[in-house]
């Protein structure tokens, strides 16, 4: 009995011991001035006000986000939607995409295109402020487009999305000292001679990289003036501590009138989404597969909240078209025929995602309704497979000099494969008699092989930049594009993304696009898969919110009423 | 001893060079690139043969290692790719000491608890008591992380709203007592991720400080003072706790050297700013300054407690003398 006391005496010394031990570690650590998390080198980057009280403000309520830290917040480095999102709200261009995505003037209050479309000139509005106060001029515009296409900054955009300026290309291999072709007229006027016209040159312009930056900041702190940016957009960078959160704050100065929201907090260092919503720590989450059916149904307590947008996304298989046995059209049409998406997208992604209609998304301009993709048609697909130069010999297809390897590469790294290439490999089995391999390696390793070529046949993706086909048709297919990783070659597609380049009338260049797309789709050089659709509850509280298509300024348009 | 400690300490420079040339070379001979992995799905390959030239990336793979060695000894561990604008120190700096902290106060509670409950059962050995509490504690080491967070996650925040659902803010609020006194309680943010952290760790504490215990009390020492009519607690205090410790300080010494590893589920799946997850996704886009400086401070963390270990040994059982020849 008494050895039981003692031993409830030691249990309790050790919790003793235990509590003095926190207590004392609590006081070192009292002692060293953290009274915040962030540690001995916290990044703040805060002014000291909360937000309260700067008098004048007429925006209210508060939006609680989840996002992670942006990889840049240098508006002409960026190419990630991650941090164009914030870039898009702190910084801003002559020219913007709205809701609709409709082209609409920015910082620009109008534009005139010479005749020949070589020659842009705007007019700047006449109110247009950096957060700083400092009212911005063509100079400004000037000195952005300067700096976003010098060689020290080597952005790996500029040239594409600059690089249609006369000189910007030379400026970028570092044999000009500035773009000739933009010009300061006045104050308020500037201009941009394009090499060759170019309609879809103002789509370009509203990506960050053409986005206006203060030319002091830079240059009084070269190192580290991202993580204070000076920007002109309707939000100001509050504070920004690395891994942790992002404040935002309505910029009164804004020339569209201060947006809506005072405040704008970001959490940064994941976490469940949808748990963190529904205990009210955040106003919007995004739905995995592991919740859609809760969120679809009405009755259920997220049901009324949640809501579905079609993304400017699609995923596709690709060919190495130049290699056996990919290289016969045949063989990869077979492919395409023997593959139910319908029912993929059905079993496996709980319609998710929808199947594609070809490689332009819906709401793109030149997109049309009609299904160009190949359907599943099982005996079709046979049919095509006899039609190839190779023949199937235990699963495999045999070429000239013996059986040809097949393999499948995806990323990731588990002990078994994305769940629709195992839907894939299965259906080319029973349908077609076809073993094919399936290799994954890490995202990284993946980038390289594909840079370089290697990947026979792989699961791919492309998010559009702009709302342009240009942004995907040439750029992926055009037979000398550096972003052509597949050897595609088709001349009469060559020719006609030519004659699109610089068609200025607006329909007949979006028919050749069309015809573009028809000939790729029949060339099976991709099989488009699915388009992408985003799936989010919003808080109740949250008014205006809305998934663009691709990454657009939004926070303008959404007020939390709280 | 110091004369030991020194000889030591030497080592440590030569350790970090082979640990950090291997991982150099490792990375680099690996497959991946970083630059593509941020330069995304538009890229230039002008430009990145530049940004390669320029960051060293294209030399001889000893000129870049030299480089990199020269570089960090004076301080600079390069500038993160993944994380551009921020130097290496920077970003990991705040992160160690957030997964540290929290670390820390993990190995406290799960010795501070496990001891005891090991030394309990090493004295109910025999009875039901110590099958008991031990298969109970192996029954807690065997469930995932991943399995034990989301139903804490769900009772306590989102059904209760006792606790919040993830982050981070520090170990410490402050009570104030009468505007006076200040008394440092712990952020409730701790609670979950305290709790998936230490239940797996419990149950090696426990049979460790068992199985030392029982082995002691079957010394002669043990019996002797027994035999001289010492309360049991005294034994226990006094023969059979101090000599149980030794291998616990060996277990102590290299769980604090792995705090600033971090936990990558615990972080991630919490929403904890620490320097777990963010290693993971270093390694995954190959951000070389990353993992090289994760690695130098990881490698000389152990090193240092390694040679800790050692030392304490000395205070704790007399009869091992370092610095005696052995």
């Amino acid at each position: 009995m008494s050895g039981q006391n003692r031993l409830l005496a030691i249990l309790l010394s050790v919790l003793a011991v235990l509590v003095l031990a926190v207590g004392g570690l609590s006081a070192v650590l009292l002692l060293s001035g953290s009274d915040d998390n962030g540690g001995p080198t916290g990044v703040r980057t805060g002014s000291g006000n909360s937000g309260d009280g700067d008098g004048g403000s007429s925006a209210t309520g508060r939006l609680r986000l989840a996002s992670s830290d942006p990889v840049t917040l240098d508006p002409h480095l960026t190419t990630d939607a991650t941090s164009a999102e914030y870039i898009v709200e702190i910084f801003s261009g002559l020219v913007t995409i709205d809701r609709d995505l409709n082209l609409q003037p920015d910082l620009a209050e109008a534009w005139d295109v010479s005749a020949d479309g070589t020659v842009y000139t705007f007019t700047l509005r006449e109110d247009i402020f950096f957060h700083t106060g400092r009212r911005v001029t063509a100079d400004d515009v000037a000195y952005s487009i300067n700096r976003a296409t010098s060689r020290e900054l080597q952005s790996t955009v500029a040239r594409a999305f600059l690089g249609d300026i006369v000189g910007a290309r030379e400026h970028i291999a570092g044999l000009a000292d500035d773009v000739s072709g933009v010009e300061v007229i006045d104050e308020r006027t500037i201009r941009f001679t394009l090499d060759a016209p170019k309609p879809f040159f103002l789509a370009k312009l509203t990506y960050p990289t053409a986005f206006v930056v203060d030319q002091q900041q830079i240059e009084s702190n070269p190192r580290n003036w991202t993580r204070k940016p000076n920007g002109t957009g309707p939000y100001k960078l509050q504070e920004w501590r690395l891994g942790e959160r992002i404040v935002l704050e309505s910029n009164e100065r804004f020339y569209l009138g201060e947006p809506p929201l005072a405040e704008v907090l970001y959490t940064l260092a994941g976490g469940s989404a949808l748990t963190r919503f529904e205990n009210d720590d955040l106003d919007v989450a995004s739905i995995s597969i592991n919740d859609i059916d809760r969120a679809r149904d009405p009755s259920s307590d997220i049901g009324p909240l949640y809501s579905s947008w079609p993304q400017f996304s699609v995923s596709y298989l690709a060919f190495t078209t130049d290699e056996p046995p990919f290289d016969d059209v045949n063989v990869r049409r077979a492919l395409g025929l023997a593959i139910d998406r319908a029912k993929i997208a059905e079993v496996t992604f709980n319609n998710m995602l929808v199947p594609a209609t070809g490689i332009l998304a819906p709401g793109l301009p030149g997109f049309t309704p009609d299904d160009k993709t190949f359907p599943f048609d099982p005996d079709a697909a046979r049919e095509a497979l006899a039609a190839s130069k190779y023949e199937v010999q235990d699963g495999r297809l045999v070429g000239e000099d013996g059986p040809l390897p097949m393999v499948i590469t995806e990323v990731g790294g588990g002990a078994e494969a994305a769940i629709d290439t195992q839907a894939f490999l299965e259906q080319w089995r029973t349908e077609l008699g076809l073993e094919i391999e399936i290799r994954q390696t890490d995202f990284a390793t993946f980038l390289a092989e594909q840079d370089a070529g290697e990947l026979q046949m792989f699961n791919g993706g492309w998010i559009m930049d702009y709302p342009d086909p240009e942004d995907i048709l040439d750029l992926k297919f055009h037979s000398t594009s550096e972003l052509n990783d597949l050897s595609y070659e088709n001349p009469q597609v060559d020719a006609l993304l030519e004659e699109a380049r610089t068609e200025l009338d607006s329909e007949v260049r979006l028919d050749l696009y069309r015809e573009v797309e028809q000939l790729i789709v029949q060339d099976a050089a991709w099989l488009p898969l699915y388009f992408s659709q985003a799936h989010v509850v919003v808080n109740e509280a949250v008014e205006g919110w809305f998934e663009p298509e691709m990454v657009i300024p939004r926070l303008r348009f959404v007020e939390v009423n709280r | 001893m110091t004369a030991y400690i020194i000889r030591r300490l030497l080592w440590l420079p030569i350790i970090l060079v082979i640990v950090t040339f291997f991982t150099f070379a490792i990375a680099r001979f690996g497959p991946g690139d970083p630059l593509l992995v941020v330069a995304g799905q538009i890229r230039d390959d002008e430009v990145l043969e530049q940004i390669r030239a320029d960051r060293g990336l294209d030399g001889n793979v000893f000129e870049q290692y030299q480089t990199w060695l020269f570089d960090a000894v004076r301080g600079d561990f390069g500038e993160s790719i993944q994380q551009q604008g921020f130097t290496v120190t920077e970003i990991l700096l705040p992160k160690m000491w957030i997964s540290a902290q929290l670390g820390i106060i993990a190995i406290i509670t799960i010795f501070g608890l496990g001891i005891p409950l090991g030394l309990l059962a090493a004295r109910a050995n025999g009875t039901w008591v110590d099958p008991f509490v031990i298969s109970t504690l192996l029954f807690l080491q065997a469930i995932p992380v991943l399995v034990v967070i989301p139903p804490l996650l769900w009772l306590f925040a989102t059904q209760l709203d006792w606790l919040p659902v993830g982050g981070w803010d520090g170990l410490f609020d402050i009570w104030w007592i009468g505007g006076v006194i200040a008394v440092p309680i712990p952020d409730p943010h701790l609670y979950i991720p305290l709790v998936a952290f230490t239940l797996p760790g419990f149950a090696g504490v426990a049979r460790l400080t068992r199985i030392t215990a029982l082995e002691v009390q079957k010394e002669d020492y043990v019996r002797t003072a027994r035999a001289k009519g010492l309360s049991e607690g005294r034994v226990t205090f006094r023969h059979v706790l101090p000599n149980s410790l030794l291998p616990l300080v060996t277990v102590i010494g290299f769980a604090l050297a792995g705090v600033l590893e971090g936990a990558f589920f615990v972080e991630t799946l919490l929403g904890i700013p620490g320097i777990g997850r963010f290693v993971f996704q270093a390694v995954g886009s190959r951000d070389y300054d990353v993992i090289l400086a994760t690695t130098a401070i990881f490698a000389t963390a152990f090193v240092v407690m390694n040679l800790v270990i050692d030392i304490v040994y000395g205070f704790i059982d007399p009869r091992i003398r370092v610095g005696a020849s052995r």
